[in-house]
This record gives structure tokens, C-alpha cells and sequence, in this order.
């Protein structure tokens, strides 16, 4: 208690080993939580293609499905190519 | 029963009766079994040597000296421990495949300790690999470990593997057992998502708390740990000399004289036996003036 006082009185902030821990802890967390299997990858691949389809004409063989990793956030990119749009009249049917 | 007037006016006021009564007779009837029934509860860390084994035997001792019939289930198969923990090592004959392959009966596999009334030990088999179970044999043996005893203490190997899988396929209720260090933290995690994914919420044991070095700020402290897993505290557990000591010599830990960690496992038990309002006990120095002028003027340690 009074250690924690008088080292706050002294040197400011300074982290300690227990801060460390955590934060590292925490963003080790993050991390393993985006991993994102093949499976998984694949799936949503062909269930974009798939929705998609039913309004845009795409061109299947160049749609791009990548997760970019940053330090603050990670993202989805979906590419493709619209070959025409889909006419017809409100939703389409499935 | 009701009985339903014949004639004019059957009424389906005395319709109603009768299917209330019935209803009320048939839930009453379905708790009573409920009662009976054993829980089976799985004690589980992901990493190895945090402490889940002497967690099992101490708190299934605990339990047992309540007054509860408690077995403790060692699950990890080919490296087999609970057994010399609890001084039990010399009295195998059967072991947990031979029950649940119905070579031998559950009463042949269940070697009784000798100091501790209605605690049994289950142990592992130390030939066999983890792959000789399955989860779904587990759980259909799980019905006679229920019929059997009030509380079932699967100790749990470390991994993800079969023999998780084993451990935790009949399994009710969770105990996570962690200590306070960044790899511990996160295997922790990564189990805890496994168990939610089989629909059972875990309850959190921090584990070998050195309390100098949580208030020097070089350890985790059990609310940085609660925080990162967000579950349930269940109990805190100091780091103790007697664990070893007790394992030495293969005596409960809960039965060590001034063993911090057995009055801590003791605790735990009695919340788990559904005193949920026991306080739950920080570790924290104690006489550390005291010693810091005894060391001072070189007594002590």
C-alpha cells in the first residue's frame, strides 16, 4: 500500500510487470479470437457469391474474399467484379 | 382423483382439476429424482501444473467431509496422478477403463481412502492411451456415477484433446482453474469458449496467488484475471508450501493443520455444496511488519 503510494510520489507512472501482463494478455486474446479458419473462410465465400448473385451478375472466378489485419482493427475486403445488374422487380426470389 | 360427474353437466371446471392435480404430482415426482441424482463436475485449466489435480483432491475431500459421497475421477489416461496426490496409489486393482468397459463393477474401480469417510478415488489406467474412450461411452457410464454418488470431480488432463473431450462430455457443471500468469490466463480462455460451445457456464478458481507479489504489482491480481475471462468467481486459492508437503507424503491437504490453500479449497467447497454466500477471501501478507522487523533483527526465515 504504502510502497505503491511512495513509488507513484517518486518515479510517476512506470508500468509494472502486473500491467504488462495484462495488456499483453488482452491483445493476445483479440488475436486468437480473429483467427479464422478455412473452413470458415471458405463458407462465407460461397455464401457472399450466393447472395450476391441474386442481384449482380458477377464474375464468380475473380471474387476476392481477404481479412486485413492492422494493429487497430481488422477488416473484411470483398472484391468483385459486376458484370450487370439483375432487373427485376423488388427482392429477388431464392 | 377427480372423479368426472356422468349426466348433464360434465363441466370442464372438474376437467381442469383433474389435469392440474395430475401435473402438480408429476413435477414434484420429477424433482424428488433430481435430488437424487449426483453432479457431476469437471475441473479443467487447458495448461498443465496449474494445480487442477490437487484442486480435485481437495475439494472432493472437502466435500466429502461435509458429509457428502464424493468420487474423484482421474481422466487423464496414460499419466495417471490423482492417485499418489491422495496416497491412494498402493491399493489399484481396477481403474476408470475397466469400469466404463464393464470389465470390473464402479464399486471394484473405486478405491475408498481410508481417512476420509464417502471418498472414493476412480483412478486413471497408466497402460492405455486417451483414444481408448470415448465421449459418448463416458456418457452413458455417467448414469451409474450418478446413481451412485452425490458429487462426481472429473479431473480433467490438460489439453483440448480426447481426453478433454472425455472429461467434459457427461459433465454438468465447471470448474476453471487458473493461475495468475499470461499462459494460464489464455489457455483458460480458449477453454472456457470450448465449454460455452457445449452449453455449460464455468465457475473460475484463481489459483497459487502470491500475495507479496500482487501488492509489489508483478502478478495479476484475481480482478485483473476475472476481468480478462469474465466469469464467475467461485474462489481464490494462495500459493502454499503445504501443497507440496501433502503431496510428499500423500495426505489431504484439506486435513494439513494451517494450510492457507486447504481452508481456501474448503471454501470452495461449501459454495459448490450451495453456500453461494460464503465471502470469498482475498489473500493478502499478514504480519508482514512483523516479519520485516523480525528478518531486520535476523529471526525469521
Amino acid at each position: 500500500m504504502f510502497n505503491d503510494f511512495f513509488k507513484k510520489m517518486m518515479g510517476g507512472k512506470g508500468d509494472n510487470s502486473r500491467d504488462v501482463a495484462k495488456k499483453r494478455l488482452k491483445f493476445a486474446l483479440i488475436y486468437d479470437k480473429l483467427e479464422v479458419s478455412d473452413d470458415t473462410l471458405n463458407n462465407l465465400h460461397r455464401d457472399i457469391v450466393e447472395v450476391i448473385s441474386r442481384y449482380f451478375e458477377i464474375d464468380q472466378e475473380a471474387f476476392k474474399l481477404d481479412i486485413r489485419r492492422s494493429d487497430e482493427l481488422s477488416a473484411l475486403i470483398v472484391n468483385t467484379p459486376i458484370l450487370s445488374a439483375k432487373h427485376r422487380n423488388g427482392r429477388a426470389d431464392v | 382423483m377427480v372423479q368426472i360427474p356422468s349426466g348433464a353437466h360434465p363441466g370442464p371446471v372438474y376437467d381442469k382439476m383433474t389435469v392440474t392435480s395430475m401435473t402438480t404430482e408429476l413435477t414434484t415426482e420429477i424433482n424428488m429424482r433430481c435430488d437424487l441424482e449426483g453432479r457431476i463436475i469437471v475441473i479443467t485449466s487447458g495448461k498443465g501444473g496449474v494445480g487442477k489435480t490437487t484442486a480435485t483432491a481437495s475439494i472432493g475431500a472437502a466435500l466429502a467431509l461435509e458429509g457428502k459421497r464424493v468420487v474423484v475421477v482421474d481422466m487423464d489416461i496414460g499419466l495417471r496422478n490423482l492417485d499418489v496426490v491422495m496416497g491412494l496409489e498402493n491399493r489399484i486393482i481396477f481403474n476408470i477403463v475397466d469400469a466404463v468397459k464393464g470389465k470390473c463393477k464402479l464399486r471394484q474401480a473405486s478405491v475408498k481412502d481410508r481417512r476420509i469417510d464417502n471418498l472414493y478415488l476412480i483412478p486413471a489406467s497408466q497402460s492405455d492411451n486417451k483414444d481408448v474412450l470415448n465421449p459418448r461411452e463416458m456418457t452413458d457410464f455417467s448414469g451409474e456415477l450418478r446413481k451412485e454418488f452425490d458429487y462426481v470431480l472429473m479431473d480433467c488432463p490438460a489439453g483440448i484433446e480426447r481426453g478433454f473431450e472425455n472429461s467434459v462430455a457427461a459433465a454438468d457443471e465447471a470448474i476453471v482453474i487458473c493461475a495468475p500468469e499470461v499462459s494460464s490466463v489464455r489457455d483458460a480462455d480458449r477453454i472456457i469458449g470450448l465449454l460455452y460451445s457445449r452449453s455449460i457456464t464455468p465457475k473460475l478458481v484463481v489459483n497459487r496467488i502470491v500475495p507479496e507479489m500482487v501488492e509489489r504489482g508483478d502478478m495479476l491480481n484475481h480482478l485483473d484475471v476475472v476481468d480478462v475471462l469474465s466469469i464467475e468467481l467461485i474462489g481464490l486459492v494462495p500459493m502454499d508450501d503445504q501443497v507440496v508437503v501433502s503431496t510428499n507424503t500423500g495426505t489431504p491437504l484439506v486435513l494439513q493443520k494451517k494450510s492457507p490453500a486447504g481452508e481456501a479449497f474448503c471454501r470452495i467447497a461449501r459454495r459448490i455444496d450451495g453456500m453461494t454466500d460464503l465471502p470469498i477471501e482475498v489473500p493478502r501478507t499478514d504480519q508482514r511488519l512483523w516479519k520485516k522487523i523480525a528478518g531486520k533483527f535476523g529471526f525469521g526465515k
